[in-house]
């Protein structure tokens, strides 16, 4: 029983409460870090170490917070596991950190972590707000990859910096660009809400 | 008059060329959040506008008297994410004080200013830009601001016409904006390399 | 009084104990891996600029402290690296140089020869140009590129960017990459800064042959 509700709990992070695709949180990583999959990548699993950390801590101590200093709490908490994250990029990562550059300090704000901190962690039981954890670290990872997918594919032609289209084809530059993100995104959520109507 | 000339191409920059909303992607969650309507969309960007001048003001000063003297730069994240939470206190504090309408309409967005990237993303471009004198910085941080407005205001008069727009249903709310959005930042791509 | 500061601490020492077990946990951190971070830098450089400089095996600093060049009424520390090969002599010089491009900062890894004549070429250390069109600049030789191999060989002085001519020809002309003028400029213009200025000052520190 107890199980089947963690499993819930994973499952709802991957498509029901999707973070990115049907909460609109945490658009900032979404749109800067998706021109390669790399990156994109990287920028997930640090999401996901972040999110998991701080949502333990801030389980961990939820009977001891007091109200009015609890989002206090949440940011020192993230902020330090996001210092930790950054420094392990640039310790054994550093192509990924210079390529990420500001937008892993920038985990810190992202409304994610601090939304999960409050509506989930600091009322549930540990394991819940582990596995919820996960499940919105994994949600936000996959749509990361699958946006900068088609990014990557369309702008260079390549995937993971390996050529996969066939000579003749032209790469979209606008792909690359701001615009390619914003436009593959919009178009994202608008196949969402086409299935999710039908359903 | 040099320096006046580099504070104006700097204040420039900012607000059109390297605008951190459509060139950066900082600050995205109030922007497609609050740019329904064109008064909220301004009195979120004064808000922004005056926070980001705080903390950029600040974090630099704490960047350049402790941080770096000390080597203390492990610090730096959680330093800048305290300042501005301090800040965002301050203003919520006082628009609650002086303007309980506006407050009403902001709601959940004024706390959210703290977790609105554009303000930890210039505290950030500030170090990483190496800007070495204050007056550069104050004038950095007020453009951000600025540019903040700027863009939030375009987006929500756009968004006021797009109403009377028959958008296909599933394009709907934030896929039409996101993609309203994309050629607004195709538009501010012509400024690049102006400066 | 007393009674007003228990009532602080019982508010506020969750958030303190917090405080110190999260500032130890990233002193230790930090601690742990600030070497590796420091030797990630030291070897991007020493790898960049050891393509430019494929007999130098090591690079080390020409002077303790950071030679000061005037870049546009500013002063610009520049630390100047000498390239030595296995039997200790110099085989040229590198530096990084920074200017600003289309979008925002460009940092170079430049190289000279050993009598600061002619350019051993650069590689880029960090850009934000547009894709597909600024960012080939970061092409290298080996991957195709026309834009770098041009400062190959290339006169220190004054270079100047064309929009046509050949590329294959080295002199102080540097063929601009169509699309990306600016960007292209950018790199001339960085040179245009360092270059003479870096000379003088390594002169007059008498340092050159």
């Amino acid at each position: 029983m107890a199980e089947q509700r963690l499993q819930k709990t994973f499952t709802a992070g991957l498509w029901q409460n999707n973070p990115v695709l049907r909460l609109l949180l945490g658009m900032c990583p979404v749109l800067a870090v998706t021109a390669a999959l790399k990156p994109a990548l990287t920028m997930g699993l640090s999401v996901i170490f972040v999110l998991t950390c701080s949502n333990v801590v801030v389980s961990l101590m939820k009977h001891l917070l007091k109200p009015h200093l609890r989002i206090l709490m949440f940011t020192l908490t993230i902020s330090t596991f996001v210092t930790i994250a950054d420094l392990y990029l640039r310790a054994f990562q550093p192509e990924m950190s210079a390529a990420l550059g500001p937008y892993i300090p920038l985990i810190i704000v992202n409304c994610i972590i601090i939304g999960r901190a409050e509506a989930c962690a600091s009322k549930s039981p540990l394991m819940v707000s582990l596995v919820d954890a996960l499940g919105m670290g994994a949600g936000f990872t996959l749509t990361l990859c699958a946006l900068a997918a088609v990014r990557e594919l369309l702008s260079t032609g390549k995937l993971f910096e390996i050529t996969v289209m066939p000579s003749w084809f032209m790469p979209w530059a606008a792909m690359g660009m701001p615009v390619g993100a914003f436009v593959t995104l919009g178009l994202m959520l608008a196949g969402v809400n086409l299935i999710t109507r039908k359903t | 008059m040099d320096t006046l000339q580099t504070l104006l191409l700097a204040f420039i920059g900012i607000v059109i060329v390297n605008n951190l909303v459509l060139t950066k992607f900082l600050g995205i969650c109030p922007y497609l959040g609050v740019s329904g309507r064109i008064d909220m969309a301004f009195g979120m960007g004064c808000a922004v506008t005056f926070v980001v001048t705080l903390a950029g003001t600040l974090t630099w000063i704490i960047d350049h008297t402790f941080l770096i003297p000390y080597s203390l730069e492990v610090m730096r994240y959680l330093c800048f994410i305290m300042v501005i939470a301090g800040a965002v206190q301050l203003v919520e504090m006082y628009v609650r004080k002086f303007f309980p309408p506006l407050y009403e309409s902001f709601g959940i967005f004024l706390p959210l200013i703290t977790t609105n990237c554009a303000i930890l993303g210039l505290c950030l471009f500030l170090n990483l830009w190496e800007i070495d004198s204050l007056i550069h910085a104050v004038v950095l941080s007020i453009g951000a601001g600025v540019g903040f407005t700027l863009a939030i205001c375009i987006m929500a008069g756009i968004r006021e016409n797009l109403e009377l727009a028959d958008v296909p249903e599933v394009m709907q709310g934030a896929p039409i904006t996101l993609v309203t959005a994309g050629l607004l930042t195709l538009a501010f791509m012509g400024f690049a390399g102006m400066i | 009084m007393f009674a007003k500061i228990k009532y602080y601490v019982e508010q506020s020492w969750v958030l303190m104990v917090a405080a110190i077990a999260f500032g130890t946990l990233l002193a230790i951190t930090d601690a742990a891996w600030k070497p590796r971070i420091e030797q990630n830098a030291v070897n991007r450089f020493t790898e960049l600029a050891g393509r430019l400089l494929p007999n130098a095996i090591r690079f080390e600093s020409a002077t303790s402290e950071p030679l000061t060049i005037d870049i546009g009424g500013k002063s610009v520390p520049v630390d100047v690296k000498r390239g030595l090969n296995a039997a200790g002599q110099t085989v040229g010089w590198a530096f990084v140089c920074t200017g600003s491009g289309f979008a925002d900062k460009i940092q170079l890894v430049a190289a000279v020869d050993a009598a600061f004549e002619t350019l051993a070429g650069f590689r880029v250390l960090s850009s934000n140009e547009t894709p597909g069109f600024g960012d080939k600049i970061n092409i290298t030789p080996d991957e195709g590129g026309f834009f770098q191999p041009q400062f190959v060989g290339a006169p220190v002085g004054s270079l100047t960017l064309v929009k046509t001519g050949d590329p294959q020809d080295i002199n102080d002309r540097i063929v601009a990459i169509s699309g990306a003028t600016v960007s292209s400029q950018a790199v001339v213009d960085t040179f245009n800064a360092y270059l003479v200025p870096l000379r003088e000052t390594l002169a007059a520190e008498g340092l050159l042959p």
